[in-house]
């Protein structure tokens, strides 16, 4: 480096720090981040127990909230700052990164990693987390039929939704890019129409489709209108748990929201196979049908297992459908729904958190084969 | 490098796991409520934190909206003759709003429970004031329903009284398609109207009317059944000692209940549709196949709110369209006139601010509610209060159900606990209806009951 560089470096950073501790901006820096955390945190106090101040206006309070927070937040970062530089230079350069990865650090650990801790630890304590009462909630739930039948429900989930929609989802995909550009864009329009609703909003719409209505009644369900026109009698469609039938209907619901999903990100895969592999694959002779299934299936191998994945983990946090369908009636309860009556119908925190825990655990691998392959993907790039 | 790396990644991990830890080392402190103090004596009072004789009473409930502008309707007057001012709150979270706000030391004046359990248990709490310190007892006992005060008792001190009630033990019916029938429209007993639905069934057409479908909640509709019988076969002590668990809830005396009730429910063709078209009509659309010519049921037991939910052309024509009796004693069984139904229960937490004590006289008097009984949807818990101010020949007919009634009682699934009265009582009832025993249905109810 010559010596000119070195002067422009030197008059860009006019106050670079010296290689020894500056006292005066660590006291600065400490004395800030503790008077501006005392304040903002006495600020916000005062917003709940002194609302006249704010002349009990929540508007002003809102305002005053926000300035505050992100001011504040500001101003906390620069003593940060202040406090780090004033710090010996070797010391400085390695606490720097750390210094400002902690805020960020804190509030995943404060949202994610703590609420997940306390979940195990809860699943060792009573209904309402008192007392320590060791392994009985894991005793009770695996030795209860329901949480068996909710198992055995949330595996017939996960064996039939993601594979029938990345399924129809790639059936969609190839065909509508057979289409005319204008037919490509209306029928996958209206494929994906569905995933804009919600899955509560889902379970009521797909409520009137399985109504049922006495045979001398006029049928309201858009199902049994279809079956008695051709002279079956009305049928309880949602009640009927042979051969799991109400669970296979609410699975409906499911691929019907998210095989728009599946068809928007395989159909993107699909056309960036390459022309050219096609292209000789025609020449030498493969029928389209094999150009599918040995050049462009390989191809697009990686975004078909990121949305198997995808569909998986949402399967296993299936709830709304089945909450707002039968809420676990007839035999068609799924784990997290079970969770949920017992955490909020039954204030059974200890049972519910051991079924959480075990809802956890199943996830875990999934998760693990899934970071597995991205990372894998990332380094063929 | 590689390897400073990779202990770098042993600290920053170390140190996640140990910040985790000592966040959530501890359990939640079970004595949260039972801080503060133990409950007042006959002299002492219970005080908040707000200022007392200041000419402001601050009230929290949980009804909004419509209710809210009814209610602040029949206040007004009272405010302008005492100088008062009400403060009213809404809050639809009232049952852990009221809780967390009490604990906290922020309690209301005056609190409306639409439900006792959350008012007795922070009355265990010393938080509330009995009400025989600050109101006429004896008064209130002589106008009252009874059975109101004794639902807000707790060792042997009532801690709330009603200023609204609700009635579910009403027959519904089609007015001129009943009297066609020329059954009575006011039978004495289960017995007698057991004898009009069977003449009814036996020209073809189904007499009761039945839909219990309430997406999750699916299955309340029956557990008030079984409420109505329990009262009707054992009296409202048995009742008393059933929702207090003091006798297992497949007692032979409440299995009795569920065997009286088969008689309507699980009787063929005597419920419009039979147990298929019960669970699936949802509990609003229940009275519709009525109004229908001809009909094809005719009785519905609902509570007073049923009426919101019949076709508009009917609600408009209510007093012709509609007539009402009530669900009638069981021979043989208890001897009076029961009520099934609810309300909601003024509790005071400012035991020395004379104004507050001045609201709660008047919100609990035969004198208030005239405004909101005229807006409709309302029943005051007094005998004594003017029939004249009710909008309409039902409500009126209503009022006097409910001052010839011979003890009230409050919705037994709301006073048990969760885990019974919102989950495995409703769920059960749905499995009993499909075809499960009266036997078994209790037994599984019994055993989901909490233990501690």
């Amino acid at each position: 480096m010559s010596a000119a560089t070195e002067s422009v470096v030197a008059a860009k950073q006019p106050d670079a720090p010296s290689q020894g501790a500056n006292v005066a901006k660590i006291a600065i820096g400490l004395g800030g981040l503790i008077v501006t955390a005392w304040a903002l945190g006495n600020l916000f106090l005062a917003m709940g127990f002194y609302p006249e101040w704010f002349l009990d206006s929540k508007i002003i309070i809102a305002i005053v909230a926000l300035i505050a927070g992100v001011g504040g937040a500001a101003l906390l970062f620069w003593f940060l700052n202040q406090f780090i530089e004033g710090l010996p230079v070797r010391l400085s350069e390695g606490v720097m990164p750390y210094a400002f990865l902690l805020p960020g650090f804190g509030l995943i650990a404060m949202m994610l990693i703590y609420p997940t801790v306390q979940t195990v630890n809860y699943s060792l304590a009573n209904r309402d987390s008192t007392e320590y009462v060791g392994f009985a909630n894991y005793k009770e739930i695996f030795g209860s039929s329901e949480f068996w039948n909710a198992i055995i429900n949330n595996l017939l989930w996960l064996l039939i939704v993601p594979a029938v929609t990345v399924a129809l989802g790639i059936i969609v995909a190839v065909v509508a890019d057979k289409l005319s550009a204008q037919g490509e864009k209306v029928s996958k329009s209206v494929i994906f129409l569905p995933m804009a609703i919600s899955f509560v909003g889902a379970g009521a719409i797909w409520n009137l489709v399985y109504a049922y209505s006495d045979e001398s009644q006029s049928q309201v369900g858009l199902l049994n209108a279809i079956v008695t026109k051709f002279g079956v009698p009305p049928q309880t469609w949602l009640q009927l748990d042979t051969a799991k039938l109400n669970s296979l209907l609410m699975m409906v619901i499911l691929i019907w929201l998210q095989v728009g999903f599946a068809m928007i990100l395989l159909s993107s895969a699909i056309k960036g196979v390459p022309e050219d592999t096609l292209e000789a694959a025609r020449i030498d002779g493969a029928t389209e049908f094999q150009i599918f299934w040995k050049v462009i299936l390989p191809q697009i191998r990686t975004t078909i297992i990121t949305v198997f994945i995808t569909v998986v983990i949402l399967v296993m946090k299936v709830f709304d459908i089945v909450y707002v369908l039968t809420n676990g009636r007839d035999n068609s309860d799924v784990i997290a729904n079970l969770f949920f009556n017992e955490m909020f119908a039954n204030s059974q925190a200890g049972t519910a958190s051991a079924i959480v825990v075990v809802l956890l655990i199943a996830v875990l691998p999934i998760l693990w084969y899934q970071v597995k392959t991205f990372r894998e993907e990332q380094m063929n790039r | 490098m590689a390897q400073v790396q990779r202990r770098k990644k042993w600290i920053v991990l170390g140190g996640a796991v140990l910040t985790t830890t000592t966040l959530s080392a501890c359990l939640q402190n079970p004595n949260a409520v039972e801080q503060g103090g133990g409950a007042a004596g006959l002299n002492g009072y219970v005080d908040n934190a707000n200022k007392d004789s200041d000419k402001v009473v601050k009230i929290l409930g949980a009804f909004g909206g419509d209710e809210q502008k009814a209610f602040e309707a029949s206040i007004a007057e009272w405010e302008k003759s005492s100088g008062i001012d009400i403060q009213y709150t809404a809050d639809s979270n009232f049952t852990t709003i009221v809780k967390t706000k009490v604990t906290g030391g922020d309690a209301p004046d005056i609190a409306f429970f639409p439900q006792p359990g959350g008012l007795i248990e922070l009355a265990a709490a010393g938080k509330v004031q009995p009400i025989d310190s600050v109101l006429d007892y004896d008064t209130l006992a002589g106008t009252l329903v009874p059975g109101f005060l004794e639902s807000a008792r707790l060792k042997g001190r009532s801690y709330g009284a009603p200023m609204r009630m609700a009635v579910k033990s009403i027959v519904w019916y089609p007015k001129p398609a009943f009297e066609e029938t020329g059954q009575s429209t006011e039978p004495k007993t289960i017995q007698d109207l057991a004898k009009e639905t069977d003449a009814i069934k036996a020209k073809g057409t189904a007499p009761w009317c039945m839909g219990w479908g309430s997406d999750a909640a699916t299955g309340w509709v029956g557990t008030d059944w079984i409420e109505e019988f329990v009262l009707r076969v054992s009296g409202p002590d048995v009742y008393d000692q059933w929702v207090s668990h003091k006798i297992p809830f497949n007692d032979p005396q409440i299995v009795k209940a569920f065997a009286e009730f088969a008689k309507i429910a699980k009787t063929d063709g005597n419920v419009f549709g039979g147990a298929k078209n019960v669970l699936n009509t949802k509990f609003a659309d229940t009275m519709t196949p009525a109004f229908q010519t001809p009909p094809k049921c005719y009785l519905q037991r609902q509570g007073n709110f049923a009426s919101g939910f019949f076709p508009k052309d009917v609600q408009a024509n209510l007093d012709s369209k509609v007539g009402i009796f009530v669900f009638p004693p069981l021979e043989g069984g208890y001897g009076g006139q029961p009520i099934l139904g609810g309300g909601d229960l003024a509790a005071l937490f400012n035991g020395n601010d004379p104004d507050a004590i001045e609201a709660m006289k008047f919100l609990t008097s035969d004198k208030f509610g005239g405004p909101w009984a005229k807006a409709g949807g309302w029943l005051s818990p007094h005998k004594t209060f003017d029939a004249a101010n009710y909008p309409n020949d039902v409500t009126k007919k209503m009022a006097d159900i409910v001052a010839n009634a011979d003890v009230f009682r409050f919705d037994a699934s709301d006073l048990m606990p969760k885990e019974v009265g919102s989950g495995t009582f409703w769920t059960e009832m749905v499995k009993w209806l499909q075809g499960q025993s009266d036997e078994a249905t209790a037994t599984a109810i019994e055993k989901s009951w909490p233990k501690s």
